[in-house]
């Protein structure tokens, strides 16, 4: 397709004291799966507003594909959206709210009839066209919005938090499915959630938004192997901070010097080793790898693995798998422990970026 | 083995013992509704019953079909084709003036609409009588609308806005707006604004996305409504009677002149009866024919 | 319970019959009078049935009542509790044709001093009233209508009317203005009366319902010109608007007194209606109910009168005159009929 990029700028709105886009600039390429990820009232669904056109900001500029969009009223935008409890309409059957931005589009009955069918096959609802909305389940309430958002091949589309309403394992299914999507169809996508996991499986890149401001824009491995700042390393993982102290070039940890693969971002004072469970091991080299050395507290089974809590020094806690295959044999509460960091998996970050 | 039979013992128990609570609770249900039955009985059945016996005998007391045969005289046929007008003309002028106001209250915040909404509501606190009586004083010829019309020098000679059916007309709408309002405004506040939000998004305008998505919507309370205001207007008698100017003469005018001058019970009965039981059809009618799904358009 | 409360009325009732054939009522009985309640019955006890009771040795009890349905539920469970009903004319002529009440013993009853329509087998009317001819003073100014040929002559007085709702009088009304003589309306060319009608239907601004509104239409200028009850007018010019009024061709209407059906205090009833009707206790009515008539016009040789209260009140010599009674009985045969046509023509 080749279009379908937006250029945001500058991007401010408020409620009165309350700034819930507060400078937004941000790139998406065209089709690009960008997920905005973030807590609530980070300005997430505020922004995917902006750029569908129900919301008007208070200053800044939006161009998709090189045209100012800021001022145009949202039904002649051209955007697909997907609703978070999906919006659809319970007067018409699915296959009328199919239709209907085909309808608006004064598309002739016949073309209609195969587009619409088209777009129902591709989200696997085309058997139940005739069914009414209130006979549908969540996931398949799901599918229709979804239908309905890509029947007039949008160049764009937008999705705030679609799949919050359905459990677990519809949710992860969804998720490779809108991914597979995206992949055949290409069309730039903007993704909102505030669900970590989500973002991780489906964007090509994140950004990281908090209190109206995009606080790190990067793909999934590097929001999550190499946060910015303390904040977006905390919206990703089981993640615990074990606080750092500054010494010249070097940050050290009770006392001891920490071996870092790389310098740590916008890290000018005292600072945080991430620790999340996966990056811990269970043995390392006392001459390479970063030791951390604590009392276990308690041990719970997980099915696949059991979990340890193990505190340390200046009363923090931190956690690590134990999954069978370490050679260690799992520890008793009260036990002392070592565990270990490769320099690679030390991670080091500020507070806040500047 | 022990471990089994110790399992199903109490689930046979179990089950005699949920029956039996399930039945204790039908049996308290009916004692709840007890009350309402008898209170139905006695407030509508009963009467009604009674009025349908009485229409049946004639003023000497014998069994004839003479209170309805009376019915399909002129007078009596132009009263009821009155009454439908008047209750037609005064439902529309209601839809007219009250969607827009339902709508605008379904849109504005909850402070500002529970404000605006006392004023719809605000005709309810005064009696009737009062009401009317006003807009006798507002409408007539030397009453305030057309002093101030005659003063401007708009108008040369008053205008005929009260004694007739333009003033029963005015005085009925006033009355009745809230009827359509509230049901309307009540389903209006039930439609998720995000519905239009999607419309919009899908390349509707705002006025296609009301028309499209907003009124179907709003449909169900809009047929209450009507039913509602209809069926009242039906059976309205003060408005009538005192802003008509002797004109308007509603089905209802004709039941309390039998009872009040001419005492003939048998023969408001029967009017009565007929009036009821076209009441009845209305609301069964559209009940049947404007279901709510149905209401919603879409395909069959 | 419901057994034994109908075995003591029907005794109650047998001892009432008893009490009257032996032509005799005890002292002190109280005789119960059921009117239509509100000033009217206020004013009514206090200037006619009070002293008629003092001067028969009664005491009396009062109900109200809605109409003649009250009525015919009285008598109809055997057991009236009321003895005398106070009613509007044709009501007592329709309810004396239904068998509602006992017969007038005019032995007791005296009908000097009134008109023969003014009285009938079962019923007397005790208090008059009369629609009349009323006109807006600043309208018409010295060129006044005087008849109601004029109220239907829209050329030589131009202008808005108004006629009541229920047909009674108004069809009276109508055959005089087209012609006939007040002594030969009735009984009444009801074919003639609506032809007559249909003339001034068109300038008819507001056909009226009620005493109050009547009042209302004239005292506002809402019409020009009106048939209406004297009384009411006389107010409204009281109130200081510039209304007046004429007798001329006023049609003299009632309201009537009958004992009911199997009333238990019967005989007594029967003294106190003719007390009620007698010149001295009719009376009272100029000075004490103004908006009424006597109906006994011997209660202006007994009483003194000044000649403002003369002047005002419907009865005295002077006004009776130019007057027509209310044929009742006509009414009582009619006024179905009429009714339905008359609503048709108000309608269209």
């Amino acid at each position: 397709m080749g279009a379908g990029k937006v250029s945001i700028r500058h991007v401010h709105k408020a409620y009165g004291a309350f700034k819930a886009l507060d400078g937004i600039s941000l790139d998406i390429q065209p089709g690009e799966f960008l997920t905005l990820l973030g807590p609530s009232g980070s300005g997430k669904t505020t922004l995917l507003n902006v750029i569908a056109g129900f919301e008007r900001p208070d200053s800044g500029s939006l161009m998709v594909d090189e045209v100012e969009f800021i001022t145009r009223p949202p039904h002649k935008r051209d955007l697909g959206m997907v609703f978070q409890n999906y919006a659809l309409f319970p007067h018409m059957d699915v296959f009328d709210n199919v239709a209907y931005p085909l309808k608006l589009r004064g598309i002739d009955r016949a073309s209609i009839r195969r587009r619409v069918t088209g777009a129902l096959e591709t989200v696997h609802m085309d058997k139940l066209a005739a069914r009414r909305i209130g006979e549908l389940s969540g996931g398949q309430r799901q599918r229709v919005a979804l239908a309905r958002a890509i029947v007039f091949e949008p160049k764009i589309l937008l999705m705030d938090e679609p799949l919050s309403a359905l459990d677990k394992n519809l949710r992860e299914h969804m998720q490779m499915e809108l991914k597979r999507l995206h992949n055949r169809l290409g069309m730039t996508t903007v993704y909102v959630t505030h669900d970590q996991q989500e973002a991780l499986t489906m964007s090509d890149r994140i950004a990281v938004l908090d209190r109206g401001r995009v606080i790190q824009l990067d793909t999934p491995q590097n929001i999550y192997d190499h946060p910015n700042c303390k904040f977006v390393a905390g919206f990703m993982g089981e993640t615990r901070f074990l606080p750092v102290e500054r010494r010249e070039s070097s940050y050290h940890l009770d006392d001891r010097s920490l071996r870092l693969a790389s310098e740590p971002p916008h890290c000018d004072a005292n600072g945080w080793l991430i620790v999340r469970p996966e990056r811990l091991r269970w043995a390392g080299d006392a001459q390479r790898d970063n030791r951390i050395a604590g009392k276990v507290m308690d041990i719970v089974y997980r099915g696949d693995s059991h979990l340890v809590s193990v505190s340390l020094a200046g009363d923090h806690e931190i956690s690590i798998r134990h999954t069978g295959s370490e050679g260690k044999e799992l520890p008793v509460p009260g036990q002392d422990l070592e565990l270990w960091l490769t320099p690679e998996a030390s991670v080091v970050v500020g507070d806040a970026i500047q | 083995m022990t471990v089994m039979v110790q399992e199903v013992k109490p689930a046979i128990l179990n089950n005699s013992l949920l029956q039996r609570s399930r039945s204790l609770q039908g049996i308290s249900f009916v004692g709840l509704s007890l009350p309402a039955a008898v209170l139905v009985a006695a407030v509508l059945i009963i009467p009604f019953s009674w009025l349908a016996w009485l229409s049946l005998f004639d003023a000497a007391g014998n069994l004839s079909a003479e209170n309805y045969v009376r019915l399909l005289r002129p007078a009596y046929i132009e009263s009821f084709l009155t009454t439908f007008k008047v209750a037609g003309l005064v439902t529309a002028i209601c839809v007219l003036l009250g969607y827009p106001v339902a709508y605008l209250l379904s849109q504005l915040p909850q402070r500002a609409a529970q404000l605006l909404m006392v004023f719809v509501i605000l005709p309810f606190w005064t009696s009737v009588l009062v009401r009317t009586y006003a807009w006798l004083v507002l409408l007539q010829r030397q009453g305030i609308i057309n002093q101030w019309l005659l003063s401007s020098g708009l108008i040369s000679e008053p205008l005929p806005l009260v004694h007739n059916m333009t003033g029963t007309v005015i005085g009925m709408v006033h009355v009745m707006l809230p009827f359509l309002i509230l049901p309307l405004y009540a389903a209006m506040k039930a439609i998720d604004p995000v519905l239009l939000r999607a419309a919009a998004n899908c390349g509707a305008s705002p006025a296609q996305a009301f028309r499209q998505v907003f009124l179907p919507l709003s449909l169900s309370g809009l047929s209450a409504g009507i039913a509602l205001t209809f069926v009242l207007c039906l059976g309205f008698y003060l408005t009538p009677a005192l802003l008509g100017g002797g004109r308007v003469a509603m089905w209802s005018t004709q039941i309390a002149d039998m009872v009040a001058k001419f005492a003939n019970w048998g023969a408001a009965s029967a009017l009565s009866v007929v009036l009821l039981v076209v009441t009845g059809g209305i609301l069964w009618g559209v009940n049947r024919f404007m279901r709510v799904p149905d209401a919603w358009g879409g395909k069959r | 319970m419901q057994n034994r409360h109908v075995t003591l009325s029907a005794l109650l009732v047998g001892a009432a019959a008893v009490a009257m054939t032996s032509g005799s009522f005890a002292a002190n009985e109280t005789v119960t009078i059921a009117g239509f309640g509100g000033n009217l019955q206020k004013d009514l006890r206090a200037t006619l049935w009070q002293p008629a009771a003092d001067k028969a040795g009664l005491s009396i009890a009062e109900e109200t009542h809605d109409g003649l349905a009250a009525v015919r539920v009285q008598v109809q469970s055997g057991s009236p509790t009321w003895d005398l009903v106070h009613l509007g004319s044709d009501d007592c002529a329709v309810g004396g044709k239904e068998g509602l009440f006992e017969p007038l013993d005019y032995k007791v009853i005296s009908t000097d001093g009134f008109d023969k329509r003014g009285y009938g087998e079962h019923w007397i009317a005790t208090n008059s009233y009369s629609v009349v001819l009323a006109w807006r003073t600043d309208v018409y100014k010295d060129k006044a209508p005087q008849s109601w040929k004029d109220l239907w002559d829209t050329e030589k007085f131009p202008g808005r009317r108004a006629l009541s709702t229920y047909p009674q009088e108004m069809l009276e009304v109508a055959l005089m203005a087209d012609g006939v003589a007040k002594d030969e309306l009735y009984p009444l060319d009801s074919k003639r009366a609506f032809r007559s009608l249909d003339k001034i239907k068109s300038k008819v601004a507001v056909w009226w319902s009620s005493g109050a509104q009547s009042s209302q239409l004239i005292k506002d200028g809402e019409v020009d010109m009106m048939a209406i009850w004297g009384s009411r007018v006389a107010s409204v010019i009281a109130d200081g608007a510039p209304v007046s009024y004429t007798y001329q061709d006023a049609i003299l209407g009632y309201g009537c007194l009958a004992i009911l059906k199997g009333a238990p205090h019967a005989k007594a009833a029967q003294a106190l209606v003719a007390g009620v009707v007698s010149p001295e206790i009719q009376a009272r009515i100029p000075e004490m109910m103004p908006y009424y008539g006597p109906t006994n016009s011997l209660a202006f040789k007994v009483g003194k009168f000044s000649p403002e209260v003369l002047a005002r009140s419907n009865m005295s010599p002077e006004n009776v005159k130019k007057q027509v009674f209310l044929d009742a009985n006509w009414w009582r045969d009619n006024t179905n009929l009429v009714r339905e046509d008359y609503s048709l023509l108000m309608a269209n």
